[in-house]
């Protein structure tokens, strides 16, 4: 008995710790794991003379299922901007005051243009990554950055493709022309004949065994996500990645401030502080994503510039687009991707 | 007579979906390789890497801290739920307590762990550590008051009648006769409390808030964006703590030689 009486005054004064702190303001982030360069954080600390506690989520739909629950005492989150639009339509963000974010004026206006929220209404942009094409450079001749790849038949049976319905589909429709939000049915049974043709030219449909069979180079072209051909091109130099030229999928996380949020001022002084054109390009260079900060463009090292993994051509960009919530179009999507699947 | 073979296969066959997924795990946190794609020679740069993670520390400690915390109390709830349970087990009040103790034995993690923070935020109360430790107490009650149970059950209730008789006050016989019988029980319960705390996840995720990331919740947020080799790395330590923990903890139930 008199063991657990220091271990409960540890455990309280530990809380206390926690939820102390008046003199220097806290401000509280969920997130993803490893999503800001520490240093950045650091200074941000130093600068506003606050405290930052970040905290980590692995899903959109966990961190949406756990703050709908009632949880609450974060200040900043970055979902995907699917989520940001459901959480929008909940009544769960506050409008970002524009007054408080000046560095807003060089956001990249291109890719407002393409945003799910485009008048940074309730959400900030804070990374772009984007799906395209990865191969060996060694195995894969006349390679040509287009999904016409995937007919080829010199590669028949060593490429695969995502085995996501909207990723898949979208490549399809991007192929001929189409937005990858259409809800025209003509166009998405033109996708469907598109994606049975090279269905028949690829060894399968994977998601995440696809990274280690380039590396090992069990598949010679693959369709993937960016963040992921970055990991795995460490490993493997041969691994070159392309955005084809008929455009890719774009998938974005945003800064956003819950309406429970203690900090909200803090908050936007974040925000502001990670669109500091400076601090933008020091983050796009330790992430590997591209946070579309027009200023901080030409601040990138020209190893990242030039890469098609992290910095997109903007007139690619301009082709590229976000996948949305189609609400009750999915049901289209979902016939159409189970008749892919289902084809014999 | 010729036994059959078929146990000792079926055996293996169990041993070897159990144990050989955690066998890679821990054979990949020695592997030089980035991303596991074959074996690039051993290594122990992951492990040296770990150190240099403030923010896995910070929840290892927040972890053990409330692995320390729900196991000193809920030995302590849990044990004396056990001595009500075995001393008026007939009484219906007794059932009915027997019936709440059992529950959380039986309840879904993700419905515990929903309706918990559901009542934490209809009662204001601001998620962190304390909410957490709240949390783990309430399920490692039911666990310890069962261990602590089945040794009672064993327990002849003659010897506190012999103690009583010889002159020993209820504080003299429970100290001195009562705890050393029974406190092989207590210490299985505390470690399986202990372990059950330090791996929750489900419960976890819910009822945590700011500031209180424990280290479940940050390995299974680092497959998104981590390092996958880093939570080999991490996840092969959880795993030596943990069955530490399990083997001392049979060590001390078994029945004395």
């Amino acid at each position: 008995m008199r063991k657990i009486v220091p271990v409960l005054a540890a455990l309280a004064a530990a809380t206390a710790v926690s939820a102390c702190g008046k003199a220097d303001p806290t401000l509280h982030i969920y997130t993803w794991a490893d999503y800001f360069k520490p240093d950045i954080v650091r200074r941000f600390e130093s600068v506003r003379s606050c405290r930052v506690v970040i905290d980590t989520f692995d899903s959109n739909e966990s961190m949406y299922a756990k703050l709908k629950a009632g949880a609450s005492g974060y200040d900043l989150l970055t979902p995907s901007s699917y989520m940001v639009s459901l959480m929008h339509a909940q009544g769960m963000l506050r409008p970002i005051d524009r007054a408080l974010v000046p560095n807003l004026v060089h956001v990249d206006p291109e890719y407002l243009k393409t945003a799910v929220d485009g008048t940074m209404d309730h959400s900030v942009p804070y990374m772009i990554s984007n799906t395209g094409i990865a191969y060996l450079r060694s195995r894969v001749a006349d390679f040509v950055p287009s999904w016409a790849m995937f007919g080829r038949a010199d590669l028949k049976g060593r490429m695969t493709l995502l085995n996501d319905m909207r990723e898949t589909i979208g490549a399809g429709l991007k192929f001929l022309g189409y937005s990858l939000n259409t809800t025209n049915e003509r166009e998405l049974e033109a996708a469907r004949d598109v994606i049975l043709g090279w269905r028949a030219n690829i060894a399968k449909f994977e998601n995440e065994q696809y990274k280690t069979g380039l590396a090992s180079g069990e598949f010679l072209l693959v369709h993937g996500y960016s963040g992921d051909i970055l990991q795995v091109r460490k490993e493997n130099p041969d691994i070159a990645f392309a955005l084809p030229l008929e455009g890719a999928a774009l998938s974005v996380d945003d800064l956003v401030i819950p309406v429970t949020a203690k900090e909200a001022a803090l908050a936007h002084a974040f925000i502001d502080f990670l669109h500091d054109p400076a601090v933008a390009a020091e983050n796009t260079a330790f992430l590997g994503y591209l946070c579309p900060n027009l200023e901080s463009y030409g601040l990138l090292p020209p190893a990242l510039r030039n890469d098609p993994a992290v910095f997109i051509d903007p007139e690619l960009r301009a082709k590229s687009e976000v996948i949305k919530d189609l609400e009750a179009a999915n049901a289209l999507y979902v016939r159409i991707w189970d008749e892919i699947k289902s084809a014999k | 007579m010729r036994r059959s073979r078929l146990p000792i296969w079926i055996t293996v066959g169990a041993m070897v979906f159990f144990y050989l997924p955690i066998a890679i795990l821990v054979v990949n946190s020695f592997n030089a390789s980035r991303f596991g794609t074959g074996w690039q020679g051993f290594s122990l740069r992951w492990y040296a890497q770990l150190l240099h993670e403030p923010e896995i520390w910070l929840a290892a400690r927040n972890s053990l801290l409330i692995a320390v915390g729900a196991t000193a109390l809920s030995v302590v709830l849990g044990t004396a739920a056990a001595f009500a349970l075995h001393r008026f087990g007939r009484s219906r009040l007794q059932r009915f307590h027997y019936a709440l103790v059992y529950m959380p034995l039986v309840v879904p993690e993700i419905l515990m762990g929903i309706s918990l923070l559901m009542a934490f935020a209809a009662t204001g109360v601001g998620l962190g550590l304390g909410t957490i430790f709240l949390a783990h107490v309430t399920f490692c009650v039911s666990f310890v008051a069962m261990t602590v149970l089945a040794r009672l059950q064993d327990f002849d209730d003659a010897v506190v009648e012999a103690a009583r008789d010889l002159g020993a006050g209820w504080r003299v016989t429970f100290r001195r006769v009562v705890l050393p019988m029974i406190a092989p029980g207590i210490a299985a319960g505390a470690l399986l409390a202990f372990t059950l705390s330090i791996d929750d996840f489900v419960i976890t995720f819910f009822v945590a808030g700011p500031g209180s990331t424990t280290l479940p919740i940050r390995i299974y947020s680092m497959i998104k964006f981590g390092s996958p080799p880093l939570i080999n790395a991490l996840s092969s330590i959880l795993l030596l703590v943990t069955f530490t923990a399990v083997i001392l903890s049979q060590r001390i139930s078994s029945p004395r030689r």
